[in-house]
């Protein structure tokens, strides 16, 4: 038998007006983790698209599974196979219970007319979901899941099947620090038990944390495939990107002017405390801290997501009083979620219907009606200044890649002209090549006199780009840095222990918290 | 918090309980046995129906052609009774064709939706105006009446049993049978699936085409087995009488709580929201309140009904989102 668990040969896929896959191949060993990289829209998605059966891919491909070829030309045969797949936008059933969302898809091939073991559903869940240590509800409708949870069903389903294959597209996106252990853990005792895995991220740090081999994937182009230990971060980028990337510490000193935002002894029970700063013009403020430290729920609070407790907030010296997001849009202040992947597009609609939608109002001719023409000047805009890939506003948004899906929710809110903008981490499941861009266009806002707040975890990201950032620990402000005296050492000091508490916790055991990769 | 269907169903069980509070003090007759069998027995059809709508609606499909299947399987039932013999082996017979034309004409709105994936309200209003435009051709638009039905067939229809009419019994048997297809085997719950995401459905190996195809399928059978619930009850054939019959149809799957998007909804629901429906009229009827205003009160309750649900299950829906972005 050979070596090899999987390969795919000669896999090209076009699409009306996209060749999203150029005669690429793949091949995945039995027992080892498969990272599988590129860019945003470099085709990895369709890839395993094709051999999940649920994309047909041009003549010409041909498919060995354990060595013999094998077919591939609907969603059954690949399970029947034992790959199963955890898709970067999520399978699921909204309407249907946990239970059974995990276990549906087993009995697939059975005839239509057999009964539904209720008891097995619910005994095999249950246990798929306690080797993921989860404490939900079997039995309740998974639209009532958190997006992190809904991922975690979804990857509980992955390991109910007994598969041979597991592919995780882009699984962590939308997980916490807790959780991603968890999932690696997992994948620790998957490999252990031969199973092999393919494993798709933006995250460099995390992709060299599990992964044995890499195949690298450019414009849909095969690139190479290669051992980890061949393997260097730089050298990575560089086949991915073509080009170096690296991130200069933000060196730019500027101008500030008047101050914009002001955010007063803000604190609400269990998520933060006492937290003062201040937003002046022309600078880009830097929020970071561990995973759950109190920055996205501090953000979400000054969004009108959940209301503070006590303190309060102002925008050009005018007190706001913000009670839900609606209010906070009107009054000029945006937010831009970490988890974009099911917020808010409407992906049977064009992208410029997309991005203009929030403003349609006011795009009027002087008919009163929609002013096409200013709506598509408006989208084209966007797709260039944040590299909308392929560059084709006309297209569904629901036929662009993960990551530029997350590129239009971007341009949607950018669209509304807020007067702050917070940028909650606004490069999650970006390529690296893009992130670059959109690093570069936070600078062009905060320049333009806008309000850029950004929270991040990668601290090389804080460095990039803040001018100024502030540092949270456990609810609290530790420290406050402008970036000439910032390096990654004194942030992580400030996250880690804060000003007063001399205890220090292990550097290396929460470190995966925060990356200080690229 | 089971679900929101179950709260639901128990809101419309409420209002139908209170409905029948109200009208017992309009009209005395209401509150007795003997009308409220009459009321399920005269609404056995649209229930029947409405059973089959409540799968359609489910995967987010619409058929608006029913009562015209189930009028074009009435009018050859009742040109084929002047052939059948005075015997049983006449039920039978009628039990096994009426079915069969029912399946045929579904199966054909089914392939137009599955395979060419054509919207469901296009086929099927082609579909609507087809048949009644054939049935029209075919009949002149006469009425059959009982005189050449074999004898065992209106014995079947006048049949009771512990004092409840036989097409009571007919109803049970199909809303049960459907129940259980729905909760307890595979292409139930894939009916539900492809109602909750299509694109997860095909994604996890289930046959869209194939569950559409059966969905219509089975309205179509239950359109035959409405159709001989219909000339039963009625003991004549009206190529006119189901005229329009649809709409009451689909208002009663949608005020039992089944979802007009796909996704969710309950035989338990539909059939209270054909009770609802059939109470309603009913009571107008005591309360002599004129044809035209009656249509009105229905038409003004459904479109009331509909829009709190959507009102309510958007408002449900955002409150998740909330807590969505806060966890
Ligand atoms: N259904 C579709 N119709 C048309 N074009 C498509 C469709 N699906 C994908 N594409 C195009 O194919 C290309 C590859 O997309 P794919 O989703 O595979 O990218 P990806 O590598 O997964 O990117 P990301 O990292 O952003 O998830 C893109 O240019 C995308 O726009
Ligand atoms: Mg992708």
């Amino acid at each position: 038998m050979s070596e090899y668990l999987l390969q795919m040969k000669n896999i090209s896929k076009t699409f009306p007006g996209v060749k999203a896959l150029d005669n690429v191949e793949l091949e995945i060993k039995k027992g080892e983790v498969h990272a599988l990289i590129g860019e945003n829209g470099a085709g990895k998605s369709t890839l395993i698209k094709i051999l999940a059966g649920v994309y047909t891919p041009d003549p010409g491909a041909r498919f060995f599974f354990e060595g013999k070829e094998a077919e591939i030309s609907k969603p059954l045969d690949a399970t029947m196979k034992g790959i199963s797949i955890i898709y970067q936008d999520l399978s699921l059933f909204p309407n249907l219970s946990v239970a059974e969302n995990i276990y549906i898809g087993r009995d697939s091939h059975k005839k239509p007319w057999t009964k539904v073991k209720w008891n097995d559903i619910k005994k095999i869940a249950n246990k798929a979901l306690k080797e993921l240590d989860m404490d939900i509800d079997a039995s309740i409708p998974v639209e009532q899941l958190s997006i992190a949870q809904q991922q975690m069903v979804e990857i509980a389903r992955a390991l109910a099947f007994d598969s041979k294959l597991i592919v995780m597209d882009e699984p962590t996106s939308s997980l916490s620090a807790g959780e991603v252990e968890k999932l690696y853990n997992v994948i620790d005792k998957l490999k252990k038990q031969g199973i092999s895995i393919i494993f798709i991220s933006h995250k460099l740090k995390e992709l060299f944390k599990v992964s044995d081999r890499f195949t690298v994937l450019r414009d849909g182009k095969f690139v190479g495939s290669y051992d980890a230990q061949d393997m260097t971060e730089p050298k990575l980028i560089q086949l991915m990107v073509g080009r170096n990337v690296t991130y200069e510490k933000n060196q730019a000193t500027v101008e500030v002017g008047e101050t914009i935002f002001k955010v007063n002894q803000l604190s609400k029970e269990g998520n933060f405390k006492d937290i003062s700063f201040e937003l002046r013009k022309g600078e880009v403020l830097g929020i970071t801290g561990l995973v759950g430290s109190g920055r996205t729920e501090l953000a979400q609070a000054i969004f009108g997501i959940s209301t503070p407790d006590a303190g309060t907030i102002e925008l050009y010296g005018k007190k706001l009083s913000i009670r839900n997001s609606a209010g906070a849009v009107k009054e000029g202040v945006a937010y831009i979620p970490e988890a974009r992947q099911t917020q808010g597009l409407v992906l049977e609609q064009s992208v410029i219907n997309n991005i203009s939608l929030p403003i349609i109002s006011k795009l009027k001719n002087k008919f009163r009606l929609t002013d096409r023409k200013q709506e598509v000047k408006l989208a084209e805009e966007y797709v260039k200044t944040l590299d909308i890939r392929p560059a084709l506003p006309h297209l569904d948004a629901g036929n662009l890649s993960g990551g530029n899906q997350q590129k239009i929710v971007i341009a949607k809110w950018l669209s509304t002209k807020p007067k702050v903008i917070i940028f909650d981490e606004p490069t999650n499941g970006i390529d690296i090549g893009a992130k670059t861009e959109i690093h570069k266009l936070m600078r062009k806002l905060a320049n333009e006199g806008i309000g850029v707040i950004m929270i991040s975890s990668e601290l090389p990201e804080i460095l990039a780009v803040s001018d100024r950032i502030l540092v949270m620990r456990h609810g609290r402000i530790a420290g406050e840095l402008n970036v000439a005296e910032a390096t990654q050492e004194n942030i992580m000091h400030y996250a880690l222990q804060g000003k007063s508490n001399g205890k220090a916790p292990t550097f290396v055991a929460e470190s995966n918290q925060m990356s200080q990769g690229v | 918090m089971k679900s929101i269907i179950k709260q639901k169903e128990f809101s419309i069980f409420m209002i139908v309980v209170l409905l029948c509070v109200v009208l017992s003090f309009v009209s005395p007759v209401f509150l007795t046995f003997e009308n409220f069998l009459d009321i399920i027995e005269g609404n056995v059809v649209m229930a029947i129906l409405a059973v089959g709508m409540t799968l359609v609606i489910i995967t987010g499909d619409i058929d608006v052609s029913v009562a015209a299947a189930t009028t074009a399987v009435a009018v050859i039932i009742g040109n084929l009774f002047s052939f059948l013999p005075d015997s049983w082996i006449s039920i039978l017979i009628l039990f096994l064709i009426a079915p069969v034309i029912g399946i045929i004409i579904g199966a054909i709105n089914g392939l137009l939706v599955s395979k060419i994936k054509i919207p469901a309200i296009v086929v099927t209003l082609g579909t609507l105006n087809i048949i009644n435009g054939l049935v029209l051709y075919l009949t002149n638009g006469q009425y059959l009446n009982s005189s050449n039905f074999p004898k065992p067939f209106l014995t079947f229809a006048n049949f009771e049993f512990l004092g409840i009419p036989i097409l009571v019994y007919l109803l049970t048997a199909v809303a049960i049978l459907t129940w259980f297809i729905l909760k307890h085997t595979l292409i139930g719950r894939s009916v539900l699936a492809i109602g909750g995401k299509s694109q997860s459905a095909v994604r996890v190996g289930i046959n869209y085409n194939k569950v559409k195809l059966f969905v219509f399928a089975y309205m179509g059978f239950l359109a035959g087995i409405a159709a001989i619930a219909q000339t039963a009850y009625t003991k004549a054939v009206d190529p006119n009488g189901l005229l329009g019959v649809e709409m009451m149809v689909i208002a009663a799957v949608v005020l039992g709580g089944t979802n007009i998007q796909g996704g969710r909804g309950s035989i338990q629901g539909t059939l209270l929201g054909v009770l609802l429906l059939a109470i309603m009229q009913n009571g107008m009827i005591l309360a002599h309140i004129d044809t035209f205003w009656q249509k009105v009160v229905t038409g003004a309750i459904i479109v009331i009904a509909v829009s709190y649900d959507q009102i309510s299950y958007r408002r449900q829906q955002a409150k998740l989102a909330k807590i969505e972005v806060e966890a």
